[in-house]
This record gives structure tokens, sequence and C-alpha cells, in this order.
């Protein structure tokens, strides 16, 4: 069930509803567990199994692992979490992908080794739930949370559905003591739970969705269009994806504030920053956290040493970007990354970088190009495709840009300069997104949002799948 | 507005509720007033544009529809289809008085709904279908989302597109969602028109440049996939509508002629087979052109695999001209 569906509406209003209706918490966590599989098993029924197998395993093993009387079992229990949850993943997820790199590998020395890939569906969401899990019961090892004694509201926490299959990934420590103590109706949220939704809206289904017909035409083939054409699509793609994602950020967030419940920020403002360092902490946040809490800082941080650190920084990137998809491109985006990160560590000691960074716009416009380099891998179908799509961009061939339909280009450029403006808005006045609306009367609210509405009628999209569910 | 609001009967209902008595009526009072006001703005949106868009006849976003509902009655000839109807078919070659009414992304159930508008008397009705597109089971007549700007407005179509299925449910409460990407090219064509409508026939020739031609030699140069099929069962939606137009044509004196137009290279010949022979079953006049340029199939006639250019296009329009008159 997609955000930007008629469905989802009925389910959201119904729940919301009978939430604030039922006076006991535990009775509206059965309501939002119900509602949170529905939700699931409207995609499709048959994966549901697999949430519900991870969390009787991560339930469980958070257990065991708090009442382990020595480290080595607590180690061994945390060993038998990482190995389930991400042979889960592996499987489903990366399997085909291992299978068809062998096999090319293997061809190369003349082998040919029979088939082996096999017919396997992506279940949505795996991703981001699998990361939540481990987020519980790595806490529980760490000694830095306590497990939950309620295994429905372990479950609840799993598949709460604003963030169930595109995040925001939510840790244990946030959410779950949320979810287990009684929740209170707070106008203050509830405006801004609005004020986001509406907002997460038109980002989606009125600018990046927009935005997508064009980058989708010109990365359907990269190899005949030039390098104006290559230029916009890759910039627009840069603003798609951001306005895809944050705008499905938004509408987790805002239906999470309806329901009583306070979601991390994912997006702050990212293309504003004046390093790939600066970057990574407004982008994806939940995503570029977790991996530094658990996977960089497990690998050894920046504590043994610069040589290790630089490696740790790599593999985070590299992991990181593998966690988006089965495909070299992924691991290439995320080197890209990761390399530049490890410059600018490198870079930082140095007083002429931090002169140079001084010097923001300077700063905005590097860090946006390098960003913009690394969306040709994330964007492209294929490895040879972004080969292509550097080529032509490199071969200088400037033209004028492949047009296509004129009211959709007209449209494109209107709705991403709007989406600007208030980005540039909320950058010079300093507003957190997330803030906007708490102190709004009710007729100032409905009136903005009435204002909004109308704008999504009148340039509204055809809503293509976030970009996000696919990883 | 105070009235309304002072909804004091919430008691009863904040005490089934998990929330203060102020609260509930806080909850409602953003309700009422978000449907109150995007209601009435939506209205006066909706109105605003239908004065403006009244005025446009230039565009194919609304400009050529309204032309039509304007001038139809007048023509003998009229050219119903897509885009390959749009930029092939030159009225000038067939008529004075006929009018080109194809436009880009439209197949047949758009053309229905506007045939079905036209009066009892005599005209020639020409309509573009690509074979292919008829033998599809996934057809389910989506083209006739480009009227929903006269969805509230003509009742005709407002029955056309319902009976499709093809209304979005909440263009029954916000009217405004009929102008959905469109409000742009029709304020554009308000202040600037693109052209003089009195001297449009709706044809829109494609100039193709240098480069476009380098494109095209590079997708050419490119192995294309070719997923023929195997089975010919009429999209149920086709047949409906094709039976539908050839009633429509007997009751009010009308002569259809279907016809399809040139494509670079047929790989699926049999849905062309396929495609005459139900036309001959329901007695429809039709000619085929798709392998048109079979022997002389020069690169200038095209600017894409189903797209010919002005100069091809040109040639088209004689053959067309010369087979129906």
């Amino acid at each position: 069930m997609l955000f930007n569906s008629t469905e989802f509406l009925v389910l959201f209003v119904s729940v919301f509803i009978l939430y604030w209706i039922l006076r006991d918490h535990r009775h509206q966590n059965i309501l939002l567990l119900v509602s949170s599989y529905i939700f699931y098993a409207w995609w499709d029924w048959r994966f549901l199994s697999l949430i519900l197998i991870s969390s009787i395993i991560d339930y469980s093993i958070g257990s065991k692992i708090y009442s382990a009387k020595t480290n080595r079992r607590k180690k061994n229990w945390l060993l038998l979490s990482l190995i389930s949850n991400l042979g889960l993943l592996s499987f489903f997820k990366y399997y085909n992908f291992f299978v068809d790199s062998f096999t090319e590998l293997a061809n190369t020395f003349g082998w040919q080794p029979n088939d082996l890939t096999l017919n396997i569906i992506l279940p949505v969401g795996i991703s981001f739930y699998t990361f939540q899990t481990l987020s519980y019961t790595i806490d529980i090892y760490r000694g830095q949370f306590k497990p939950t004694r309620n295994f429905l509201s372990f479950c609840t926490y799993i598949a709460l559905f604003p963030q169930l299959v595109a995040g925001p990934i939510e840790r244990a420590s946030n959410l779950l003591p949320q979810i287990e103590r009684p929740r209170k109706f707070k106008k203050e949220w509830f405006n801004e739970g609005l004020l986001q939704i509406t907002i997460g809206f038109i980002r989606k289904i009125v600018i990046a969705d927009t935005l997508g017909v064009y980058v989708d035409t010109i990365y359907a083939n990269t190899g005949i269009y030039n390098s104006t054409s290559l230029i916009l699509a890759t910039v627009f793609y840069a603003f798609q994806i951001y306005f895809d994602f944050s705008g499905y950020s938004d509408i987790a967030i805002g239906t999470a504030k309806l329901l009583g419940f306070k979601f991390n920020q994912n997006f702050n403002l990212p293309y504003f920053s004046r390093s790939l360092t600066e970057f990574w902490r407004k982008w994806h946040m939940s995503l570029s956290y977790w991996l530094r809490d658990y996977l960089y800082i497990s690998l050894g941080g920046n504590r043994k040493g610069i040589k290790i650190t630089y490696r740790n920084l790599m593999l985070t990137m590299l992991l990181g970007g593998l966690w988006h998809g089965s495909s070299w491109n992924f691991v290439i985006w995320g080197g890209i990354h990761g390399t530049v990160l490890c410059i600018e560590k490198l870079l930082n000691a140095n007083s002429l970088f931090t002169s140079i960074r001084k010097i923001k716009f300077l700063g905005y416009g590097i860090t946006f190009l390098i960003v913009l380099f690394a969306w040709i891998f994330f964007r492209a179908q294929t490895f040879n495709s972004a080969i292509t799509a550097i080529k032509q961009i490199f071969s200088f061939s400037f033209g004028p840009p492949y047009i296509g339909n004129i009211s959709i280009m007209v449209n494109s450029i209107l709705v991403l300069a709007i989406g600007l403006l208030i980005d540039f808005y909320l950058k010079y006045r300093d507003i957190n997104l997330e803030e906007v609306g708490r102190d709004y009367t009710p007729y100032k609210l409905s009136f903005i949002i009435s204002i909004m509405v109308i704008f999504i009628c009148l340039f509204y999209s055809t809503s293509q799948n976030f970009i996000y569910f696919q990883f | 507005m105070f009235v309304l609001f002072n909804i004091t009967k919430l008691h009863l209902f904040s005490i089934l509720v998990n929330m203060d008595r102020k609260k509930t009526i806080y909850v409602f009072k953003i309700i009422i007033s978000f449907l109150l006001i995007s209601f009435i703005a939506d209205k006066a949106v909706y109105l605003l544009f239908n004065k403006i868009s009244d005025d446009v006849y230039s565009g194919q976003s609304i400009g050529k529809l309204n032309q039509y509902l304007k001038t139809k009655n007048d023509f003998d000839f009229i050219v119903f289809g897509s885009s390959r109807a749009n930029h092939h078919v030159n009225p000038n070659k067939i008529s004075n008085n006929c009018y080109n009414m194809g436009v880009d992304g439209t197949m047949i159930a758009y053309s229905h709904s506007l045939i079905t508008l036209l009066p009892q008397k005599k005209q020639t009705i020409l309509l573009h279908i690509d074979p292919s597109n008829v033998f599809s089971n996934s057809y389910l007549g989506e083209d006739i989302k480009a009227l929903k700007s006269k969805y509230n407005r003509n009742s005709i179509v407002t029955k056309n597109i319902d009976q499709l299925g093809q209304n979005n449910i909440f263009q029954k409460f916000y009217w405004s969602l009929g102008y959905n990407k469109i409000a742009i090219p029709i304020i554009k064509n308000f202040f600037k028109p693109k052209y003089d409508y009195k001297e449009y026939n709706g044809y829109d020739p494609i100039y193709v440049s240098k480069s476009q031609q380098k494109i095209f030699e590079k997708i050419l140069n490119e192995p294309k996939e070719t997923d023929c099929l195997e089975t010919f069962n009429v999209n149920k939606l086709y047949n409906k509508l094709l039976d539908d137009l050839v009633m429509f044509s007997k009751k009010n004196n009308k002569e259809l002629i279907v016809f399809s137009s040139p494509i670079y290279f047929d790989y699926c010949e049999r849905d062309n087979i396929e495609f005459e022979k139900i036309m001959k079953e329901k007695q429809i006049r039709y000619y085929d052109f798709t392998n048109l340029f079979q022997d002389n199939n020069s690169i200038e006639f095209w600017r894409d695999r189903t797209h010919l250019s002005n100069i091809g296009a040109e040639v088209f329009s004689d053959s067309l001209a010369l087979k129906i008159l």
C-alpha cells in the first residue's frame, strides 16, 4: 500500500479515529499492529511471515543476551541475531547478485558454472526492518537498552506502518519506549504532522514525480543524448531522489505524529552542505547514524589509528552503498562517497583546505558536484549505462537539451523552482520544517493546507513508486 | 463560521475518545474548516481556470480541444487518433474543410468520446488505429483522462469518463483536478497564443533537426527487442468502442474510415493482418499504410521508428488522400 493511494487514506483515517477512541495504549498497539500487517500484506501477504520470523528471533535473542551471564554467551547470542537477520537479508536481496558476480568472474577464467540463480522477489522494506531489529539486539548487547517483556510491543515496533517499508530507521531506544507508554494527543504534534504530511505529498507527487518523467526518458538510453540533456537529467535526478525520499520521510514522520509518536528527523536540507561529511549529517540521517553507530564504530571507528580509520570509513560507505541494492553501481556510489570522505578527513588537518572551506559558496558547489557525479551510478540501470552517461557528459557535446513534452518540461522547472525556493527560505530563516505549524490557529492551518491541496490538484504527476521502496 | 464550529454536542463524543473535549473540538474545527476552505478555494480556482481556458484556442493541452468543440460541426472531414495522426496527416491534402484532431498519447477512448459529440450531419471520420494496440489486453481507456478538463462541464464527456471508470474520485469534490498539469500551458496560451487558431488545421508536422536525425540513426543501430503477439484476442474495450462508432456513424450520417500509419520497420506483421480481418467483419473501410515506405525508406522521412518527419508526413498524406477521395 502506497502513502499516495486511496487505500492508504481510507486505512489511515479509520485507524486514526479508532486509535483515539481506544483508551488503553495496549489496545492501541493491537490496532497499530493489525493495521500495519494489513498495510504490508496489501503488497504481498506471504512476506508477512518474514517480518514475524524476524520479530520472534530478535525478541527471543534480546532477552537471551540480557540474561546471559558471561560476555561470551552474550556475544554468541548476538552473533546468532546477526547471522539470522543478515542471512535473510542476504538471501532475498543479494543471493542472485553474488551468484551472477561469481559466474561472471568464473567466465573470465574460462569456467562456465551451471546457472544457480533463483527466482526471488525482494520483500519490500526488508533492508529497513532488518536494521531496526539489529539495532535492538546490538543496543542490548552493549548494555545501552533493556529488552522489552512485551512481545506485542516489540512486533508493533518492527511493523509500525509509517516507517515499515522505507524508514526512517527508528531505533528501539527511541521508538519502543513510546510504544510501551500511554500516548497523549498533542495539538502541536497534530498541527506539525498535518502540515508535514501535506508538504511530503507536494515533495513526492508534485516535485519528484514530475522531475522523474524527464529523468526516466534520458536515463532509459544514455547513449543517444547530448551532454546538456544528460547533465540536466542528472541534476533533475539529484532533486527527484531528494524530494522523493524526504517527501516520504515527511509523510511517515507526520503520520506518526498524528498517532502520538515522535520519529527522528531524516533529512535536513542536505544540498546545503559545504562538505560531504556535512552532507551525510543531513541526508538519510537515520541510515547514516545507524551505519556510524553500528558499523563504523563496531569496526573500531577512529580509535585505532589513521589507516584503520580510513579503512573503516571506506568499508562503511561501500557496505552502505551495497545496502541500497544488489548492484555494483551502488557499491561504486558508496566507494565515491567513501573516497571523498577519506580525502576530506585527510585534508581537514590542512590549513589551506580549511580556508577554502570558509568560502561557503565554493564548498556548497564542490560538494554538490561530487554528489551529482555519484548519483549517475545510483540512477543508471547498469554499470555500462553509467559509463556511457559519463562519457557522453564529458564529450562536451553541448547543444540544446532534449525537451520532450514541453508542458512536462515547463512543469518540471516550475515545481523544482518552487521546491528550491522553499528550501532556500528555510535555510535563510533557519527554520526546521519539522516544527512549522506548531502554533498555528486551526483556521490558519486549514487555510495553508487548503492552498497546498489546491496546488497538489493542479500540479501532481502520475504517481510512481517511492524510489526507496526498491531498497 | 462561529455557529458552524460551536459543536457543543461533541462533549459526548469526547468522553468516548482519548482526548479531552477541547482537543476533540480542535480536531473537528481543523477538519471542517479545511474541507470548507479547500472546497471554496477549489471552486474559485476552477472557475478562474474555466474563464481563462474558455478563451484559449491554441496548444494541445486545451486549445485544440476548445477549437474542436467550437468548430466541429463545420468540417466535412475530421482526423482522429494519437500523435501519429496529429503529426502525420496534413488535412489540406484531403480537403480545405478538414481538421486534424489527433492528440499526443490518446487512443480510441479519447477519439470515441469526441466523435460522439458530433452532430447529425454528413461528415467523414478518419480514425487512426495502431493494430498492435487493438490486441493489447492491458488497455482500459486511460487516454480518456485527457478530457478531464471538461469533466464537470460536458455531460457526455462526464458520462464517458465515468463509464470507463477513469474518473478520479477526488474530482467529485476537487474540481480543479480537471486542470491538473495543464494549468501553466493554459496560462501561457492565454497570454501568448502559440498560433492563430483561425489559420490552424490541427496538423503539427515534425521538423527534424540534424542532431535528432543523428540520434535516430544511433537508435537504428542498436538491437531492438521485439515481442510479437502469438494469440490475437481483440481488447474488449476496443471492440465495444469500435462497435459504438459503427452504430453512431450509421445513425448520424457519418462515414467511418480507419487507417494505420507507416512505421519504420514492421517486426510483427500478423497483427495488421488480423486487424484487417476484424475491420472486414465490422464492415469498416480500412487502409493499412504500415509498410508504405518499405521500398523507399529514406531516413529523412522519419523522426523515430513510429513518427514521420514533415517530409515523410507529406508523402503519407498524399497517399492517404489518394485512397479515400
